[in-house]
């Protein structure tokens, strides 16, 4: 009876711990072991873009050790630049060229360097475009699609700047897919100037975008350069945005938009954009804007206040036209302009990071 | 009456019921899978028994604090060099929370780290792999005391990310140029922080990638690089096999006099004028000089900083002697040392 009774316990104990092992593993375990083939996807995007990947050398202009635009002395290794089309124009980072180095090369992922030419920058991006000459079906990466982007996917940066033969491989998530007035999207991947000019992928090896040093505070050449080791960076998206490219192959210079009004919130509670002051012989002066006026919306984008009228004017470039909905007194008008350069300022000393 | 062997029956099964609720509860909780604790946990567990933290002197700007990694099962730590391993008191908090006092056994200068020991054993240490434990690309977890963060037997910090390169180092340090002339892997987890320096960087599997390196600046980029210095070449350090490094350095001015003395590159000119390397075959070695030697007057003259040293000595033609007064430990050593022309490359 008792060693009966034993041996239906010792069933009972081998059958649970067997019913036990047939549960299905947990999702926690399978996100582990995804995370673990992470590094084997980082290395395959990588591998796909390499033959796109350029490095960009730039010979002469200011001597090492003159801090130029104000931030740190910029250094003195090789950029990265990427091939978007197969007879020979090249992006690359506005960041490279601070030094203004009257010869650029590029040296091709075939080891063949070549000397290169500045065709045109967009200082909204700093980005910049280069052709080389004499090379045709150079092979040219895919774009990633900018509305499947979602904020937590992984991204992958590979830079030159540290020398060596290979790029440099750095791994973050997209932290946020529009900002900087919509031109840039934001990664905690490392980016610093080892990466500029050069590509951010998605796991398929589509760029994203161009890594450049943004600061949405400030359009100075080198901002944005100090928060490397941040975990915030940004790259532009050009894929797709022939506009800009055309615009850069015609030789042009884009700049931010600058329409020329001082204004403040009115009214309680304190809101909109009301004009205090046109600044003479501006934008908004040739657009017939006087002061008192409402600025209610550009383009039928409303105005919701003197920070918001900012960022939706830094969505164009001087030389975009725009139509601006204003409210004077009792009457509601639409007046055409056009937008200007930002007029040049002298620009204060910044704190370098040493 | 059927009541008395009924009332048996139902007690006894009863009492089987309950030993098997009992029995299969335990099966099923034996049986169970250990909670997940995520990828990395295990390799953490591991490199925290194997990291030490390093507490010395604080000079100038220097933390005088650092993390360092055991290497072998009878106390041997590697650490990065730095000053504040030379006033000679150098305590280590071991993974079991004990303090222990540690020896400087060696340095390695164009490494930039030190070996030190303490006089207790030390079963769990960190064995060199045989092959790179990561390549471009794979996670590495950095172990550290960065900040200070972790206090007395607390673990060490913890930060991820992945290999980014192996590529030859070219940097400064402050005003100097870094003298490590070899391989580093950059790696994009923060590891550029005062007190980091000599810890560990480890795979997904807890294997000895490299060591944390110090805080420089990259000559390529100008930014601060997060590196380890790659186990392989630590292999070399434990053994005892280094490269020499070539005797006077080269400078612009011709006709200069060189004494051989590199000193700490800290904060700036204001540093004090500690030894960071002798040249080989230069008149500082010859003269007995060491690395930790403090210099404290030249031909009498007080050295209160770098910035003082490098004016007494800048202008030094080659074949002058010069009486150099140092202190080491608690000794005021005066040499005579006669300087040597800077070689042409």
């Amino acid at each position: 009876m008792f060693s009966q009774r034993i041996v239906a316990l010792l069933v009972a104990l081998v059958a649970s711990v067997a019913l036990a092992q047939e549960k299905p593993k947990p999702e926690q375990l399978q996100i582990a072991q995804g995370t673990l083939l992470a590094p084997k996807a980082f290395r395959a995007a990588s591998k796909r873009v390499l033959p796109s990947l350029v490095t960009i050398e730039g010979i002469g202009g200011l001597a090492s050790g003159i801090s130029a635009a104000g931030i740190q002395a910029p250094g003195e290794g090789p950029t990265s630049g990427v091939i978007i089309s197969p007879d020979g124009y090249i992006v690359t980072s506005t960041f490279n060229f601070i030094r203004k180095p009257p010869i650029i090369t590029v040296t091709l992922a075939s080891g063949e360097r070549k000397v290169a030419t500045l065709v045109g920058r967009d200082e909204t991006r700093k980005i910049c475009l280069l052709k080389i000459e004499g090379v045709s079906n150079l092979p040219v990466p895919t774009w990633a699609e900018r509305q499947q982007l979602r904020v937590g996917q992984w991204t992958v940066a590979l830079g030159i700047g540290f020398g060596g033969n290979e790029p440099a491989l750095t791994a973050g998530i997209i932290s946020a897919t529009s900002r900087i007035g919509g031109k840039a999207v934001q990664t905690d991947a490392n980016l610093s100037p080892a990466n500029y000019g050069g590509p951010l992928l998605d796991l398929e090896g589509r760029v994203i975008g161009i890594c450049v040093p943004l600061n949405p505070q400030s359009r100075d050449e080198g901002s944005g350069v100090d928060w490397y080791d941040s975990g915030i960076g940004f790259a532009v998206p050009i894929g797709g945005n022939e506009k800009i490219i055309e615009a850069l192959k015609a030789g042009k210079t884009l700049q931010p938009a600058f329409l020329g009004v001082q204004s403040e919130p009115r009214g309680t509670p304190a809101s909109g954009a009301h004009v205090v002051q046109v600044v003479p012989k501006s934008p908004a002066e040739t657009a017939g804007i006087k002061s008192g006026d409402q600025l209610q919306a550009i383009d039928g984008h409303e105005i919701l206040d003197v920070t918001h009228l900012q960022s939706i004017i830094a969505r164009y470039n001087a030389g975009d036209k725009a139509t601006i909905s204003i409210v004077r007194g009792e009457e509601k008008l639409d007046v055409a302009a056009e937008f200007g350069v930002p007029p040049v300022q002298a620009k204060p000393p910044m704190p370098g990071k040493r | 009456m059927i009541a008395g062997p009924l009332i048996r029956f139902i007690r006894s099964q009863f009492v089987n019921s309950c030993l098997a609720i009992v029995v299969i509860g335990s099966g099923f909780c034996l049986a169970q899978e250990p909670t997940d604790n995520g990828p990395f946990a295990d390799a953490v567990a591991a490199a925290q028994k194997r990291v030490v933290k390093i507490y010395g002197a604080t000079i100038g700007r220097s933390p005088g604090y650092a993390t360092g990694i055991i290497v072998s099962p009878d106390g041997q730590i590697i650490t990065a060099s730095g000053v504040h391993l030379s006033e000679g008191n150098v305590r280590v908090t071991m993974p079991d929370g004990s303090l222990q006092q540690a020896e400087v056994v060696r340095r390695s200068p164009s490494l930039q780290t030190a070996l030190l020991k303490v006089s207790v054993p030390t079963p769990d240490f960190f064995a060199i792999p045989e092959q790179p434990a990561a390549s471009k690309g794979d996670w590495v977890l950095a172990v550290s005391n960065a900040f200070k963060v972790a206090e007395g037997a607390e673990p060490l910090s913890v930060n991820i990310g992945v290999l980014s390169l192996r590529v030859r180092l070219d940097a400064r340090r402050g005003y100097n140029d870094f003298p490590y002339e070899d391989d580093v892997y950059l790696i994009d987890a923060i590891t550029s922080n005062p007190g980091a320096a000599g810890g560990a960087v480890v795979n997904a599997q807890g294997e000895l990638v490299g060591l944390v390196g110090k805080v420089i600046e990259g000559k390529t980029t100008g930014t601060r690089l997060n590196y380890a210095v790659p186990a392989d070449l630590l292999q070399r350090f434990i053994r005892g096999d280094e490269p020499m490094t070539a005797v006077a350095e080269t400078t612009p001015r011709g006709g200069k006099g060189e004494l051989g003395i590199r000193l700490f590159a800290l904060g700036g000119r204001k540093s004090p004028a500690y030894i960071d390397r002798v040249l080989p075959g230069s008149p500082a070695a010859e003269a007995g000089l060491k690395t930790d030697d403090l210099v404290v007057s030249i031909n009498g003259e007080v050295v209160r900083d770098s910035g003082d040293f490098r004016r007494l000595t800048d202008t030094l033609p080659a074949g002058v002697e010069i009486t150099l007064e140092v202190k080491r430990k608690n000794d005021l050593l005066s040499v005579r040392i006669k300087t040597a022309a800077v070689k042409t490359p």
